[in-house]
């Protein structure tokens, strides 16, 4: 029981940086960026990729990070123009449908080119016992990598003069602006980051399991529970809410099948919508 | 309408006639010609013509609807202008984003608000400053002025009261140390001691030698405070004058503060 729940932190640890990148981009600009797990699995490609010319993984996961990193900025740059001149229902509704539209397209691109590929990153290593659980290197690197990205973002977000203008948009956008704020400025570099950070939730995936091509769409799922069970726009809640789906993701697959899980996950962000609609911290930011 | 002409108001054409201050002031710091702007396609100013001079006080009064928000919240970019321009010392405002007007020193305080409500007094303040880190002086002149936010730095902006609320806004627009500050009825939701208070705080500011374009219903107060005024009807400069002239002005008297 003891090492079903530390996978299951191990997991939820990854899950929540990943709601974390939905989150901010809804927050920010009201996007439901639908593609989020295709951007991580890009991510991952090219860094599977970049290893197989025999470059090392200080090489290559840079390169993927910034690869994923760089379609984002596209994204915004171009396709979602249009979304930030509309307002309310009609750029939710215009902005996840193009999102849709990206992820489809990576998803095709990836299947055809690269339709077996996958990243694996083995870190070598005896098992450290932890609370009399023998957890392999792989996992607490994985855990370790998300729980530092989690921390950066938190200081970031709170200390830093940018970091605090991105959450005045997400809770004020016209507050931000008459404070000399440029949302449309602060979008482009946020959702730059999002996309590091999907890379990010790529390269720790790997350390646990391998991530295949066709991965995109089951992570974007994942983003999008985690996302709405933490509170659509909430970044600390979006963290907890993955450490705790991650945590019921695998005592669920343990106890009652993997097959329940994705209906299981689907269960508690429903829940969550119908009892605490502001996520289950219950505030934003 | 005699008196209105003696005074200066915008004839139709909106060449402001030889004895309107616009025409006597080109070195005006804010200077706003022949502006129109409005909502889905349909204007709501008309034709305003309007300025500031460096270290005046000018307040524009009207009754609900009259498009005073409207004016303001065009001159600081946040509604997109049709016509005419708005200029700030040597540049123009127009066209530009509500964050580069703000960049430029011009700080709004809008009726609403638009306080960070998560985030405590300290942050509210330092994103006043943005793109810089707070000036401790100006943080220390802001607590001086209102010593009610020094006392409460940690509180969420949500949960203070309204007129604590109000001082943050003032606040937070200082920190910027703006050159001109606007203000839509900084008097919105105070209990009457309250709304005086507010303008005694702008009054010494003003004295201060800051430089303030205040909206306001409450036309008692606002012309104890400014220099001068304009009054806005279905979005037109309907009167403008020195707010001695526009206090005995009949037409003033009698639809803005209740004497007949
Ligand atoms: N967002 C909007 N969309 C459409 N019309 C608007 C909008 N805001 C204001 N108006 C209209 O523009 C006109 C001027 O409104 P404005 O808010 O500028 O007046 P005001 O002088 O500030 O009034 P008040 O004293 O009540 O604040 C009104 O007729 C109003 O109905
Ligand atoms: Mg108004």
């Amino acid at each position: 029981m003891k090492a079903v729940f530390l996978d299951g932190i191990v997991l939820g640890l990854q899950m929540g940086l990943l709601g974390v990148g939905l989150t901010l981009i809804y927050g920010l600009g009201g996007v439901l960026n639908l593609s989020h797990g295709q951007f991580a699995v890009l991510g991952a490609i090219v860094m599977a990729r970049v290893l197989q010319h025999g470059a090392s993984l200080w090489m290559a996961v840079p390169l993927g990070l910034l690869a994923a990193a760089a379609v984002a900025v596209l994204s915004d740059l171009t396709i979602m123009q249009p979304v930030y001149r509309l307002r309310g229902e009609a750029r939710v509704l215009l902005g996840l449908l193009l999102m849709l539209g990206v992820g489809t397209i990576i998803d095709g691109y990836l299947e055809w080119k690269y339709p077996i590929e996958a990243l694996n990153i083995r870190i070598s290593g005896d098992p450290i016992s932890i609370i009399g659980v023998p957890m392999r290197v792989g996992s607490l690197v994985a855990s370790a990598i998300a729980l530092a990205a989690g921390a950066a973002l938190f200081v970031f977000l709170r200390y830093t003069t940018f970091g605090r203008a991105t959450r005045s948009i997400i809770e004020d956008e016209e507050g931000a602006r008459l404070c000399g704020i440029n949302p449309a400025l602060v979008r482009t570099l946020i959702f730059g980051l999002s996309g590091a950070l999907a890379g990010l939730v790529a390269v720790s995936r790997a350390m646990t399991s391998p991530v295949i091509s066709t991965a995109g769409v089951e992570l974007t799922i994942l983003a999008l529970i985690v996302a709405v069970v933490g509170g659509l726009g909430s970044v600390s809640g979006a963290f907890v809410a993955g450490v705790l789906l991650g945590i019921v993701n695998t005592v669920s697959a343990f106890y009652i099948g993997t097959y329940i899980t994705t209906i299981v996950l689907l269960a508690a962000a429903a829940l969550t919508i119908v009892f605490r609609p502001a996520g289950i911290l219950g505030r934003r930011a | 309408m005699a008196e209105s002409a003696a005074m200066g108001s915008q004839s139709a054409s909106g060449a402001a006639t030889p004895h309107s201050p616009a025409a006597a002031d080109p070195e005006a710091l804010l200077r706003v010609e022949s502006l129109s702007s409005g909502y889905l396609g349909e204007d709501v100013v008309l034709d305003v013509n309007l300025t500031v001079a460096a270290g005046e006080a000018v307040a524009v009064i009207g009754s609900n609807g009259a498009g005073k928000t409207t004016l303001l919240k065009t001159i600081c970019g946040l509604i997109p202008t049709t016509a005419g321009e708005t200029r700030f010392g040597s540049r123009r405002l127009t066209g530009l984003g509500a964050h580069r007007v703000a960049r430029l020193g011009v700080a709004f305080v809008p009726a609403e608000r638009h306080l960070f409500n998560t985030m405590s007094v300290e942050e509210n303040l330092a994103l006043g400053a943005y793109p810089h880190r707070p000036d401790p002086e100006t943080l220390d002149s802001v607590f001086e002025l209102f010593p009610r936010l020094g006392e409460r730095r940690g509180q969420h902006a949500g949960t203070m009261s309204g007129g604590e609320q109000q001082m943050l806004a003032v606040g937070r627009a200082l920190m910027s140390r703006p050159r001109l500050l606007i203000l839509d009825e900084p008097t919105t939701g105070l209990a009457p001691v309250l709304a005086s208070e507010a303008y005694a705080t702008l009054g010494r500011l003003r004295g201060e030698g800051l430089t303030v374009l205040v909206a306001e219903q409450h036309v008692p107060l606002a012309l104890s405070l400014a220099d001068r005024a304009y009054v806005l009807d279905h979005g037109r400069v309907d009167l403008e004058g020195s707010s001695a002239e526009l206090a005995d002005n009949p037409e003033v008297r009698r639809a803005y503060l209740g004497i007949s």
